[in-house]
């Protein structure tokens, strides 16, 4: 008899415990994972303005600074600079816009002008005005940003790689 | 392989052993539910530390970051307001339970030798409990926490001779700042969880050691003849009295809707200074001790309260636990309680009946609404205080300032020439213009309407009527609204006014929507227009506002007076969520509405730049 209550009681116990533990870990659980359900930085730009077409001679890579508004979980930052390109602008007018970092370990990578080459400074990889991949370790071209121009606006699609 | 692993881990902790002995332990007297106070605190403390460590994750402690982190947990996340509001309204359950806890065990007796050390102890640990509560109390930087707090620190400044240092050290220099956070923060989340934890084991160790103090009439032989196991019977109706204790917090924490974070701290405001409930007792007391005597209720009160407590076991030495050989202690004790309870009282009386107070009250949550309204679209690096540098009603009352003012008066400064501000769009500010339009402060010798010769309260019925049609009237009397309805539609008013048909023009002003936002923006823009006062205008047409500027002008008149809230903001008050969940701008779904909002902000700059 006594023994029967005590094995309910313990079986009560863990159950009513479990549910406690539950209870209290679901909205803990909840909060936890909130940078998986919402993005708490981003950029709040989807195309960043950064300057005229006609500022940009053909065929000569020009480096530009990537200035957005940013949020920061509560903060916003506004007029932050986000990163630089590097825009060429073809002969038809048409722009490519390349990440500054190169795609092998993500050093800065600078227009030889004399090469007419980018060169990364860090482990020697080489690629062409147009953004191929010559030589070097990089195991891809370089990477590139969505662009458009709008009323001789030119307009990228910013994200950091 | 799954014994071999257990027995692996026996063998060389010895756990099972250690398990049997704390579950074991014999309850003499058998199991009790006068004895789950104690295990409760144990939980809501775990609760405490579970809840205080994940919102450690997201919090920032300083000045000009932490209002913004609080306010992301409590709107931006998904649960975040519940968590918050467990560990809130947690620490209150604690205080409670503590209490409740102190006074059974005082009630047994069971502070009395051999358990002198179990009371001390004790004692500590509500100490750390209530330095809890002050230093937490801070941490959102919001107005209530900034301004109680500095109650709180020029009370420890009042302490003789080491005061002030201890003050400066407390606070970390001699104004409120970032050292000021980091040390709250530092002593909320190291120092008296470390303290805390080392006391409670000494707690639980002593406890222990001496057992259970049963009800003063068990007799010698149940005590002897009836041992229960405290696993399962006693842990049984643990268990039951946590979940219990948690489904009322949870619910209390639902029907709150989580704890309330005010506006950020402004040191320049004078924001009703009001400490957590449980320190209410003390707030009151130093009303009454005043001048020089201000020492008697910050430090010699509570200090000889705290040394009471201390040497209560020394003191009270006779072995009976009946209360009735304990009525000297008894009465000390409880009318030490009932001083604390009807200085409570009174204090929460006092503010809940003065009408000032009632105001600054309302003042104050009007401003929290508005500070996380104006949050939404992110705190500015500067803290919490500069989201009000991009309030519209900011820039409304500068645009009022610069091109009103001339011939509108407000609050006793402007022009004469224009209708007075003062309370605009109030319902005593219309009911007013009803009972005589020629008054100074309304169209002087140019009123064209005959005043209206009702009763006040027949004025007071139609202006009800008047402004309900705005959609923006607090507090709405749906019974003056139909007889106000009745008095105007059937009434000489729609002779001269046009009602129900926005663009209808006579002689007089169109009233429908009357000083709706969208009316007054109508008529800024061109009150000259037929359906508004036509030929007999005198105010120049404003249609060089830009919208934003417009939008600023109008909703900062609506601020004007108490009758009103501005409609923009219901809308997104309004929207229902669970959890956070139901609005969520997901890694998936870009294209969330507050990213909306910000993105047309963002245009608006650009073109704004570009033009």
């Amino acid at each position: 008899m006594e023994n029967g209550r005590r094995k309910f009681l313990k079986i009560a116990s863990h159950a009513i415990g479990g549910t406690l533990a539950a209870g209290v870990a679901a909205p803990v659980v909840g909060l936890a994972v909130h940078p998986w359900l919402k993005e708490t930085v981003y950029g709040i730009e989807d195309f960043i303005n950064i300057g005229k077409l006609d500022d940009f001679q053909v065929g000569i890579p020009k480096k530009m600074t990537i200035t957005s508004s940013k949020m920061d979980a509560w903060n916003i930052f506004e007029g932050l600079v986000m990163g630089s390109v590097w825009v060429v602008r073809a002969e038809d007018n048409t722009l490519s816009v390349f990440s500054t970092n190169c795609p092998h370990l993500g050093c800065g990578i600078d227009w030889g002008a004399d090469v007419n080459q980018f060169l990364c400074p860090c482990h020697g990889g080489v690629f062409d005005v147009n953004g191929r991949k010559i030589s070097g370790p990089s195991p891809r071209d370089l990477y590139t940003f969505e662009t458009k121009i709008e009323n001789n606006n030119i307009l990228v699609k910013y994200k950091k790689c | 392989m799954a014994n071999k692993f257990r027995e692996w881990i026996e063998d060389r902790t010895g756990l099972n052993n250690f398990l049997k002995v704390m579950l074991d332990e014999p309850v003499h007297g058998g199991a009790k539910w006068s004895y789950v106070f104690g295990s409760g605190l144990v939980f809501l403390f775990i609760l405490q530390v579970v809840t205080g460590i994940l919102m450690a994750g997201f919090y920032s402690p300083s000045s000009t970051s932490a209002w913004g982190s609080v306010y992301y947990i409590q709107e931006k996340t998904s649960f975040g307001w519940f968590v918050r509001g467990l560990h809130h309204f947690g620490s209150s359950a604690m205080i409670i339970l503590a209490i409740v806890h102190m006074f059974q065990v005082f009630i047994f007796g069971a502070y009395k030798k051999p358990r002198e050390l179990n009371w001390i102890s004790g004692v500590i640990l509500l100490l750390f409990l209530m330095g809890f509560g002050l230093t937490g109390y801070l941490l959102p930087w919001d107005q209530k926490g900034y301004w109680a707090t500095q109650v709180a620190t020029n009370i420890i400044g009042t302490i003789p001779v080491i005061g002030d240092y201890i003050k400066i050290i407390h606070q970390g220099g001699s104004d409120y700042g970032n050292f000021t956070l980091t040390r709250f923060y530092a002593i909320h989340t190291f120092l008296l969880p470390i303290s805390l934890v080392f006391f409670l084991f000494i707690h639980i160790l002593l406890f222990r050691k001496h057992g259970v103090t049963p009800y003063w009439k068990t007799s010698e032989e149940i005590l002897k003849n009836r041992i229960d196991p405290f696993w399962p019977d006693q842990i049984f109706k643990d268990v039951v009295f946590a979940i219990g204790m948690y489904a009322i917090l949870a619910g209390w924490v639902f029907w709150n809707g989580g704890a309330e974070l005010q506006a950020p701290a402004d040191p320049a405001s004078n924001f009703l200074a009001r400490p957590e409930w449980y320190f209410l007792f003390l707030f009151q007391l130093l009303k009454y001790c005043q001048g020089n005597f201000l020492i008697v209720g910050t430090v010699v009160v509570p200090t000889l309260a705290v040394i009471f407590l201390f040497v209560l076991p020394f003191i009270d030495r006779n072995p009976s636990k009946y209360p009735s050989k304990r009525v000297p202690f008894f009465s000390v004790v409880f009318s030490g309680l009932a001083g604390v309870i009807a200085l409570t009282t009174v204090a929460i009386h006092h503010d809940s009946h003065d009408v000032h107070i009632r105001h600054q009250v309302e003042d104050s949550e009007k401003q929290a609404v508005r500070a996380k309204k104006l949050a939404a679209r992110g705190v500015p690096p500067q803290g919490g205080m500069s989201i009000f540098l991009n309030d519209p009603v900011f820039l409304g009352e500068k645009i009022f300032k610069e091109s009103c003012a001339g011939c509108h008066k407000l609050k006793g400064e402007g022009g004469e020439n224009g209708t007075d501000f003062t309370n605009f769009g109030s319902r005593e500010w219309v009911s007013e213009l009803l009972k005589n339009p020629k008054d100074a402060r309304y169209f002087k010798e140019s009123g064209a309407m005959p005043p209206v010769s009702l009763p006040d309260e027949s004025l007071l019925d139609m202006t009800e009527f008047l402004l309900s049609q705005s959609g923006d009237l607090l507090n709405k009397n749906s019974a003056r609204i139909e007889k106000g309805r009745e008095l105007v539609l059937r009434g000489n008013c729609v002779i001269c006014h046009p009602f129900g048909d926005k663009e209808a023009k006579k002689i007089a002003p169109n009233l429908t929507e009357y000083l709706s936002e969208a009316w007054l923006k109508e008529f800024i823009k061109n009150p000259a227009d037929l359906k508004f006062y036509g030929t007999r205008n005198k105010m120049p047409a404003f249609d060089k506002l830009s919208n934003r500027e417009l939008d600023a002008l109008a909703q900062y008149l609506l601020t004007l007076s108490k009758d009103r809230e501005l409609v923009s903001e219901k809308e997104d008050a309004g929207k229902p969520y669970l959890f956070g969940l139901s609005v969520p701008r997901t890694m998936i779904d870009f294209k969330n509405k507050s990213y909306a909002i910000l993105q047309t902000e963002a245009e608006k700059t650009t073109r704004r730049k570009s033009m």
